[in-house]
């Protein structure tokens, strides 16, 4: 039972971390960006090489991973969304370019890495358990969990207390107000962009460290689940995210554990509809929900 | 070229020809919501609806083929009300998240349903579907979208992809018209599932993941969903496109698979960039951009 | 001089184009080269290249020249369709060897069935299927239903187990077939099953299974995976703290399986199609010629080789002729062809006839469990 608890902690410290960068985006541009999957898996196999190929060890190679992510979003940005500024379907339209963007950056991992799973090479992190009572929590998973909580807490801060966040919190609120209150739209749309594809990216590298598998289609679970994450969290909600992601974790573990494992996705997607059927700003979404 | 080269291309190339068809019509199921502005993107649930349903009744009962599509057709139908009532109701992106998940539980569904062996899905479905079938559903669905295209419901419709708040004041039941489209998107999904079945011998739930009811979208937008025939051409064009890139990427040493992956997302990524009408606006554009040349050469 | 010159260029002439116009046979390999089943398409690509380069060299066939057009199958059943269409009315082939998984067997081969083109599976291992499609559907690897029992119980005798849980993926044909069969086994032999959990093919967490799982304290946890899961499944059980033994069906079957379970993969079981222990002069030539060629060969490589080996044998069986009719008379004359997985024939119902075994992992390496 305790061990089931620190499963589901541990699968939705990955979710909260996806979905943070995930919502994230769509607060401030309500945009869905469905190339963020791809700089997940992308930011996994970066590490991955930073660790086989330059022999960097984890602790490096992990943050510059994450600024990979970052670099790579604002890439996504200038490519799928940017362009489409201005457009009266942009959501549609860059919904859809994302995905398109999503299906290039797979295949060009798919040509360049190959289809198989890799693994990240033993020994790249401390081997040694924990018992907590019946439970067993490896030194890897503590990590991650804690990696998890403390981006969110930094998210927090950074969207709270400097001046970035305000900048980011205005254009979210009112993008043509916060122009012509001199705030330079286009960079702060970028730096969210690199933000959230950060947090997207470090959520790769610790799943491929978390689950020893690194493959190009390791995205397209993930997204699915993030979006139930999203929509119960509600959208455009950082505390939002983090605490459905863990929610979903658990209840995923717990539907393996007492009803059997064939159900473990449907749970998301049941939630998913429950929720925007029932309520569909989520948890903690803003009350009036914006024409998406 | 010779009788028999010529029979053996068509050997050859007729699942090709086939799978065109139904790629048209699975197309056709995501315009008919995206003509009123909706992105619906259930129709892989839809479509794996009427693929089973359809398989069960011919495994199972000596019920005549036509009868069998009718019920392919009409299950997902029937289905896309209850669906459609409270879904509708939400905006954009967050109807498009729903039908997503919509089409997922589906999908696991199916994966769980031990009647239809789960995950192994049906197998050994005889092949009553000829190109004959496929292309006169196409031609059907076609023809249906063309009727309503000139007629009052087709300006409605417009009206609502347009401006839904304006056509609502305006005393258009946009909520009636939505769930029409969802219904017959679904119906035409259903059919395609049905004649699909009955084409490729197998049902099984794989093959109604997210990115089926993806390559349906990337198909419509890619082709055009200003008019109803865009579709077909977006399907035709990207289901002929990997045929002619084997040959072209064995020779440059490309692996098959991620070519054809690329070169769907780039041509998605350039058709919304700088072709946001799909293909069928192109002779338009490259006209009109003839006509501003010819008139500056003459202004010189 | 200019005589000599000219003599000289007249025997090489002679010798680079043999008196007798060599007949090209072609046989159509389609694997998957991309997709899931990757892992084990490649091992196979290189299995029917070496047994092509090395019947053409030899001469067992003289006067006919195999030709291998390899496809990607994309481990989906649409394009396995299409590419076996090609196969059959572009490129003409005289058979197919492949595809790589039974899911795709079953959508793929009736076609084959249908226009008259002999099949060899070499790695479809579902149980009552795939050769039921029709008389040119033969199969070369044994199916899960002749590995499985006699590993539970070579393993059963060994390590003494009395339960026993399951853990299996349910969305793919050839993990539930032998998930069956795994059940079947454990029945048969009095194994008391406390639990079964499963998963999907595009899971990465098998945490919370495993753990509901390691909770009941079986003696033995039985896996049916393909070699992907199979790896991280063995990882995290091991994480898990379950120290008990773990034994893999055909999936497991590669030295991927090792290559991605490191440490974890110690001592786990497997039962194999192909004794890559036996000291058979075949199975060690074709081991060496393998390694030669930079490919440590598995299971899949040994099985793809000896596909080819009796479709060879198949044409010299049927009179050196190497067209489709030919090839499948010929299939029905095999008897006990020396290939690397042992004397081979074909069953009345056109699956394999060979030995099995069952094989422990030991530093790093497959071992036979006697």
């Amino acid at each position: 039972m305790g061990q089931q608890i620190v499963n589901g902690l541990f699968l939705g410290s990955i979710y909260a971390l996806f979905a943070l960068g995930y919502t994230l985006v769509f607060g401030v541009l309500d945009i869905l960006n469905l190339a963020h999957q791809a700089v997940f898996m992308l930011c996994a196999y970066v590490a991955l090489a930073l660790v086989v190929h330059l022999h960097l060890p984890m602790p490096i190679a992990f943050p510059l991973a994450v600024v990979a992510g970052g670099l790579l979003g604002v890439v996504v940005d200038r490519l799928a969304f940017r362009p489409l500024r201005g457009r009266s379907d942009s959501n549609i339209s860059g919904l859809i370019s994302s995905i398109a963007l999503a299906t290039i950056l797979e295949a060009l991992a798919l040509q360049f890495f190959g289809p198989d799973v890799e693994r990240f090479p033993f020994g790249i992190v401390p081997d040694r358990s924990l018992r907590l009572g019946d439970a067993v929590i490896s030194e890897l998973q503590l990590v991650i969990i804690g990696i998890a909580v403390s981006m969110l807490a930094v998210l927090t801060w950074v969207l709270r207390r400097t001046t970035l966040g305000r900048r980011i919190r205005a254009v979210a609120e009112n993008p043509v107000a916060a122009r012509v209150l001199g705030v330079n739209v286009d960079r702060v749309i970028a730096s969210s962009f690199f933000v959230s594809s950060a947090l997207g990216g470090a959520a790769g590298v610790l799943f491929g460290l978390a689950f020893n598998s690194v493959s190009p289609d390791m995205g397209r679970t993930v997204e699915l689940k993030g979006l139930a994450v999203i929509i119960l969290g509600g959208m455009g909600s950082m505390p939002g995210a983090a605490i459905a992601g863990f929610a979903l974790g658990l209840l995923e573990v717990f539907t393996v554990a007492k009803i059997g494992s064939s159900y473990r996705d449907a749970v998301a997607f049941g939630v998913l509809f429950l929720v925007l059927v029932v309520r569909p700003r989520g948890l903690l979404g803003p009350a009036a929900l914006r024409e998406a | 070229m010779n009788g028999e080269s010529l029979r053996d291309l068509w050997l050859t190339y007729q699942s090709t020809v086939a799978f065109i068809g139904l790629n048209g019509l699975l197309a056709l199921s995501v315009y008919t919501t995206l003509s009123c502005g909706q992105l619906s993107l259930a129709q892989a649930g839809f479509m794996a609806l009427g693929s089973y349903a359809s398989a069960i009744l011919t495994l199972h009962t000596s019920a005549p083929f036509p009868v069998v599509l009718l019920a392919g057709t009409l299950v997902p139908a029937v289905v896309a009300i209850p669906l459609g009532l409270p879904v509708l109701r939400l905006k954009g992106v967050f109807l498009a998240i729903a039908t997503i998940g919509f089409g997922e539980v589906v999908r696991i569904f199916f994966v769980n349903l031990d009647f239809t062996n789960g995950a192994l899905g049906l197998v050994a479905i005889p092949q009553r579907t000829g190109l004959v079938a496929i292309y006169l559903a196409l031609a059907g669905a076609l023809f249906i979208l063309w009727r309503i295209r000139g007629s009052r419901a087709g300006y409605a419709l417009e009206a609502i992809r347009e401006d839904e708040p304006a056509a609502r004041t305006m005393g258009i039941h946009a909520s009636a018209y939505k769930l029409s489209m969802v219904v017959l998107g679904a119906g035409f999904a259903g059919l395609a599932g049905a004649l699909d079945a009955h084409f490729n011998f197998i049902v099984a739930p794989a093959n109604y993941s997210f990115g089926r009811v993806v390559d349906m979208l990337v198909y419509a937008v890619v082709g055009g969903t200003t008019v109803f025939y865009g579709p077909v051409v977006g399907a035709a064009f990207l289901t002929l496109l990997p045929e002619v890139l084997r040959e072209v990427g064995s020779r440059v040493g490309l692996q098959p698979g991620p070519l054809r992956l690329f070169v769907n997302g780039l041509v998605l990524l350039l058709v919304i960039l700088f072709l946001p009408n799909g293909i069928v606006s192109l002779p338009r554009r490259v006209r009109r951009w003839l006509e501003t040349r010819r008139a500056a050469a003459h202004a010189a | 001089m200019r005589l000599v010159s000219c003599s000289v260029a007249a025997a090489i002439a002679l010798l680079a184009h043999p008196a007798a116009a060599a007949e090209t046979v072609k046989i159509g390999a389609v694997f998957s080269l991309t997709g899931n089943a990757a892992a084990y398409g490649a091992q196979q690509k290189a299995g029917v290249a070496l047994a092509a380069d090395e019947i053409n060299k030899s001469g067992k066939l003289p006067g006919i020249t195999l030709e291998v057009v390899l496809e990607d199958d994309g481990t989906s059943p649409q394009q396995g369709i299409s590419v076996f269409d090609r196969l059959i009315n572009m490129n003409k082939v005289s058979a197919i060897i492949g595809p790589t998984l039974s899911t795709l067997a079953e959508a793929a081969d009736p076609r084959a069935q249908a226009q008259k083109t002999p099949v060899v599976a070499v790695s479809n291992t579902k149980p009552n299927a795939i050769t039921t499609i029709g008389d040119y559907i033969w199969r070369v690897s044994l199916t899960e239903a002749q590995v499985i029992p006699s590993a539970v119980d070579i393993a059963r005798k060994k390590l003494g187990f009395k339960t026993a849980a399951i853990l299996y993926g349910n969305d793919d044909a050839f993990t539930k077939a032998g998930f069956d069969v795994m059940k079947s086994s454990l029945e048969k032999a009095g194994v008391q099953i406390l639990g079964i959990q499963t998963f999907s093919t595009k899971d990465r967490d098998f945490n919370a299974q495993l753990t509901a799982l390691k909770g009941l304290k079986p003696d033995v946890l039985l896996v049916s995976a393909l070699v992907e899961q199979a790896g991280s499944i063995a990882v995290q059980a091991r994480q898990l703290g379950y120290t008990g033994p773990i034994m893999g069906g055909n999936g497991f079957n590669s030295t991927k399986f090792i290559q991605l379970a490191g440490p974890a993969a110690e001592g786990v079981l497997v039962g194999t199609a192909w004794n890559r222990a036996s000291l058979d002069p075949v199975n060690q030539a074709f081991i060496a010629a393998m390694k030669a060629r930079g490919v440590d060969p598995d299971q899949f490589g040994a099985q793809a080789y000896t596909g080819v080996l009796v479709i060879a044998d198949a044409i010299r069986q049927a009179g050196l002729k190497g067209g489709r009719d030919d090839i499948k008379a010929g299939f029905a004359k095999v008897k006990d062809l020396p290939t690397p997985l042992g004397k081979f024939s074909f069953l009345p119902s056109r699956d394999g006839d060979h030995p099995a075994a069952v094989q422990i992992v030991k530093s790093g390496k497959f071992e036979i469990l006697e």
